[in-house]
């Protein structure tokens, strides 16, 4: 835990990379422990070769929707087919503020560890063959969007660009960073798109639920990795405590150990919020803290994009 | 720069250096970063909090002992402003203090009434006697009086200056004086002093100095009391109909008007219904026109109320109640119908000789005296010309009657000798009354009381033939007002319980006498007529005035302010001293009345008297004396450093038990 020293921008701060660094490396060791277990490049959606059911969430196109299923089960699925089309991977960061924040129990910043994430997703991405894009939300100087493209080179650009981020940007006061990240890509990802989101969720505005949402109605598979560092999650300060946020200016003087049971019921009802919202629009979840093991979270994420 | 302000600057910086310190020293809560704050609800911050409360008792308590310490240091120094007597010859001094009591001692002195600080003045002067000195308190306020005569127990007369209260009385100061020269010339004493505390304000500025008259010491102890401003009061509020005369008065060469205008206002409740402006003169009335509307709540008593507006050093002469002027009433006249009718040829002589002095009342002619007392009590008067005696109703009729505060005028004649078996004239008179020659031509003038001395003389020939005859022991009963030549009584008056009896040994027949036609009958009716009228208004005196109750049982006072006013009792006779302006309710063996106590006009007169040159007294005494309050202030030092201790030895505990936890 970090005081906040006087003088230092809350919003303009040097990522701290911490243990994750170098990134290259870590990325790379992340990929390889992906490797290792069984993995499937593949997507869902229209196409030739059938790939299973899937329950019917509101904007599926209604071409897929398995009749013989309602009619013998009562239930809304949609039939899936592995497709040969373009499986883009789209990887969207927040770097807002708060993405900056790094916990003393945590390996580095939450931006960092989920530099780490993308890092290897892009690798497994471009291993495959599939074209690797990366769009950040916020961000600090030097924080570059990196467009899509395959090969090799696209996976030494988004590291480039991954090693230069930094967290800045204040998404509850100026919502237009999630305009200008999210709705650049809902007008450019194409059919079959996966789209991933690294976020804390925290600090975003309303409006970044619908942002989402549009992203994923387009026939695109859209993954949100909530990434909470572990001092968010358990709330373990004792005393009192005059807390900032990141972003918003708000500040709150609290009785850490008094009201260490409102936060923690806080969060849950802030965390289930979001999970209701994203996945009544079609996306997936995956949670995760600072403290989890990348190759695992990365796991997780290739099977939820599936 | 005096030492005080000296000490002051210390005492800031000694207990302000420990407060800055103790403020930069406070740790603030800590300050983080935090993504999810909108999350967190705010909550007291309870460690902090305990932590600050602990912290200023501990710097609360060092910060006393540091003033403790400067007050220790500095106490040989330090002086206040405070009364003390004197003593050059150190023998024991016999103390006269004249507290003014009265109401202009109310104005305020800074924060405090100048009442206030004379007794203040007198609790330090006390302070300063010893054992051996003889102390006696004389009040100011009309009339001046003995609160203590002279004593050596000092300690009850510290009790009885904790007593005192002030009052609305006016001032009498060379009353006071008088009387505390009295005093304090009879004692022992050698030293003999006159301590004077008042504001010197008795109403006459340009009287001869204070204390030039008087042989014994005086020393105006606190000339801070000197009166100073200039106040405006209501004397008295009269209510006749719908209009109320409001008599104000203001402190002389005041222009109340021009300065700060103010105006009078007649109030029922919270209801102005009529005001005007203060007259121009010092002293003035000041008529108002009230609404018709407000009559029927305006006969209650107190329920209309004269107020100032605006304020002056005194508030409380700055209302009174609206008093109703005594409705005109009617007066019962009993008359042996047929020979007066007869004489006159109309109404009898009385009757006409009532409605010749238009008092504004009217007559009642009745055949006979009413035998219940309720039939009695509408009228002011009984007028009995020539009556056979009473009987056993009458007299009960009538003796209710007179105690309850009615006035009877019975003129005694030929048929009083001739009395009915059973008819007698009790209560007023005890024995027979005899129709009697006499050889006196009439009134001897010299005799005439005040009320009749003008017109005495028209009665020296009145002609009669015969007169009534009273024994002895019932003539002795009486007051003459006025005699016969021979001085048996012609006119003569008794009070009688709250009333009067009034009595006249000639009838008033025209073949009796000639005393119906002379002036002096009608001089006689009138001065009866304001008798009975006095004692059918509310009673008005001058604050301060005692009120007696002759023959009554039980009496309760209600004051101004609703409290009960004590009655004192001297033999059988209930007495009641009102002390402050405005309208008592008393209650007089079941029997409901109203009273008024209205200020002095010369009380409102605020500007002060000169005082002697000799009364400047510096050598009897000094308003400057030291304090050693080192003592007291090292045992708070002691108790000072007992708390620290203890708050010590608790903090370490707390930090052990934390240690521990």
């Amino acid at each position: 835990m970090r005081p906040l020293t006087a003088g230092a921008s809350p919003l303009r701060q040097a990522l701290d990379w911490g243990s994750l660094a170098p990134l290259r490396l870590r990325a790379r060791l992340v990929a390889e422990g992906v490797y290792a277990g069984a993995h499937r490049s593949a997507r869902r959606g229209a196409g030739v070769e059938f790939g299973g059911h899937r329950a019917y969430t509101p904007g599926d196109d209604l071409r897929w929707l398995d009749r013989r299923s309602l009619l013998l089960h009562d239930r809304l699925v949609v039939r899936q087919f592995e497709t040969e089309t373009d499986r883009a991977l789209r990887l969207v960061v927040d770097a807002t503020a708060s993405m900056g924040y790094r916990g003393a129990r945590a390996p580095g910043a939450k931006l960092a560890w989920a530099a780490v994430v993308a890092a290897a997703l892009a690798r497994l991405a471009s291993a495959s063959g599939d074209p690797v894009g990366l769009t950040y939300v916020g961000g600090g100087d030097g924080t570059r969007n990196v467009a899509v493209s395959g090969g090799r080179e696209s996976f030494e650009r988004i590291i480039g660009s991954l090693e230069a981020a930094s967290p800045g940007g204040d998404a509850r006061l100026d919502a237009s960073v999630i305009d200008r990240a999210l709705g650049g890509l809902a007008r450019s990802a194409r059919r079959g798109s996966i789209v991933v989101m690294l976020s804390d969720l925290l600090d975003l505005p309303d409006v970044a639920a619908d942002r989402i949402a549009s992203v994923a109605a387009g026939g695109r598979v859209v993954v949100v990795v909530q990434l909470l560092d572990p001092d968010e999650a358990t709330f373990p300060f004792q005393g009192t405590l005059r807390l900032e946020s990141h972003e918003g200016a708000l500040v709150v003087e609290t009785d850490a150990d008094a009201t260490r049971a409102a936060y923690l019921e806080a969060l849950a009802r802030h965390g289930a919020t979001w999970d209701r919202t994203l996945v009544g629009h079609g996306a997936r979840v995956v949670h995760a803290l600072t403290t989890d093991d990348p190759v695992r979270v990365v796991r997780s994420i290739v099977l939820a994009a599936r | 720069m005096t030492f005080a302000f000296v000490f002051a600057l210390v005492a800031v910086v000694f207990v302000g250096a420990p407060y800055v310190a103790h403020r930069l020293r406070r740790r603030k809560a800590e300050s983080r970063l935090f993504a999810a704050v909108h999350l967190v609800p705010p909550a007291p911050p309870r460690a902090r909090r305990r932590s600050m409360l602990e912290d200023r008792a501990l710097f609360v308590t060092r910060a006393l002992a540091v003033l403790g310490l400067a007050l220790l240091g500095a106490s040989p120094f330090v002086h206040c402003a405070r009364l003390s007597l004197s003593r050059t010859s150190g023998a024991s001094v016999a103390l006269a203090l004249v507290i003014d009591d009265s109401m202009s001692m109310q104005a305020k002195l800074g924060t405090k009434a100048r009442f206030e600080r004379a007794k203040q003045g007198a609790r330090q002067l006390l302070a300063s006697t010893r054992e051996g000195d003889a102390v006696a308190v004389v009040l100011a306020g009309a009339p001046a009086r003995i609160a203590l005569a002279p004593t050596t127990d000092l300690e009850s007369a510290r009790s009885l200056v904790e007593s005192i209260t002030e009052t609305d009385r006016a001032t009498d100061l060379d009353g006071a004086l008088a009387l505390a020269r009295g005093i304090v010339l009879g004692l022992p004493q050698l030293d003999r002093r006159i301590v004077v505390a008042s504001d010197l304000a008795d109403g006459r500025p340009s009287a001869p100095p204070l204390g030039e008259a008087i042989s014994a010491p005086l020393w105006n102890a606190l000339p801070e009391l000197r009166a100073d401003g200039h106040d405006c009061g209501i004397l008295r509020a009269d209510r006749a109909g719908l209009r109320v005369t409001v008599r104000v008065a203001c402190t002389p060469g005041f222009a109340a008007t021009k300065a700060t205008p103010r105006k009078v206002s007649i109030v029922l409740g919270e209801r102005t219904l009529a005001d005007g402006a203060l007259p121009e003169l010092d002293a003035g009335d000041v008529v108002l026109a009230l609404p018709a509307d407000a009559l029927a709540k305006a006969e209650e008593p107190g329920a209309l109320v004269a107020r100032l507006s605006g304020s002056d050093p005194v508030a409380a002469d700055d209302v009174a109640p609206v008093v109703t002027v005594a409705p005109p009433g009617s007066v019962a006249v009993v008359v042996p119908g047929d020979t007066e009718i007869a004489a006159t040829g109309g109404a009898p002589v009385v009757e006409q000789a009532l409605s010749a002095l238009a008092l504004g009342i009217s007559t009642r002619p009745l055949p006979q005296i009413p035998d219940r007392p309720d039939d009695l009590a509408p009228f002011l008067g009984i007028i009995i010309d020539d009556p056979p005696g009473f009987t056993p109703e009458e007299r009960r009729a009538l003796g209710a009657f007179v105690a309850h505060g009615g006035v009877v005028l019975v003129a005694l004649g030929p048929r009083a000798s001739a009395a009915p078996l059973g008819a007698s004239f009790e209560p007023f008179l005890t024995q027979p009354v005899r129709w009697e020659p006499t050889t006196s031509a009439g009134a001897d003038p010299a005799t005439a009381a005040p009320l009749l001395a003008e017109s005495a003389a028209s009665l020296a020939a009145l002609g009669a033939q015969r007169r009534a005859g009273l024994r002895p022991e019932d003539a002795a009963q009486f007051t003459p007002l006025l005699e016969w030549t021979d001085h048996a009584p012609l006119v003569a008056r008794r009070a009688m319980g709250r009333g009067e009896a009034w009595l006249v040994t000639l009838p008033f027949a025209l073949d009796a006498s000639d005393l119906p036609l002379r002036p002096a009958f009608l001089s006689l009716l009138e001065e009866w007529i304001d008798a009975a009228k006095a004692r059918a208004t509310p009673k008005r005196t001058e604050v301060g005035m005692e009120w007696t109750f002759p023959g009554a049982a039980r009496v309760v006072v209600t004051g101004p302010r609703g409290e009960e006013v004590p009655v004192a009792r001297d033999g059988a006779m209930p007495r009641v001293t009102p002390v402050r302006v405005g309208l008592y309710r008393i209650n007089v063996d079941g029997r409901n009345e109203t009273r008024v106590a209205e200020p002095a006009q010369r009380e409102i007169d605020l500007r002060p008297r000169a005082l002697a040159l000799s009364a400047a007294g510096g050598s009897m005494g000094e308003n400057r004396a030291s304090i050693d309050a080192s003592p007291g202030v090292a045992l708070a030092l002691l108790a000072l450093l007992a708390i620290e201790l203890a708050l010590r030895v608790r903090a370490g505990q707390k930090i052990a038990d934390s240690g521990e936890s």
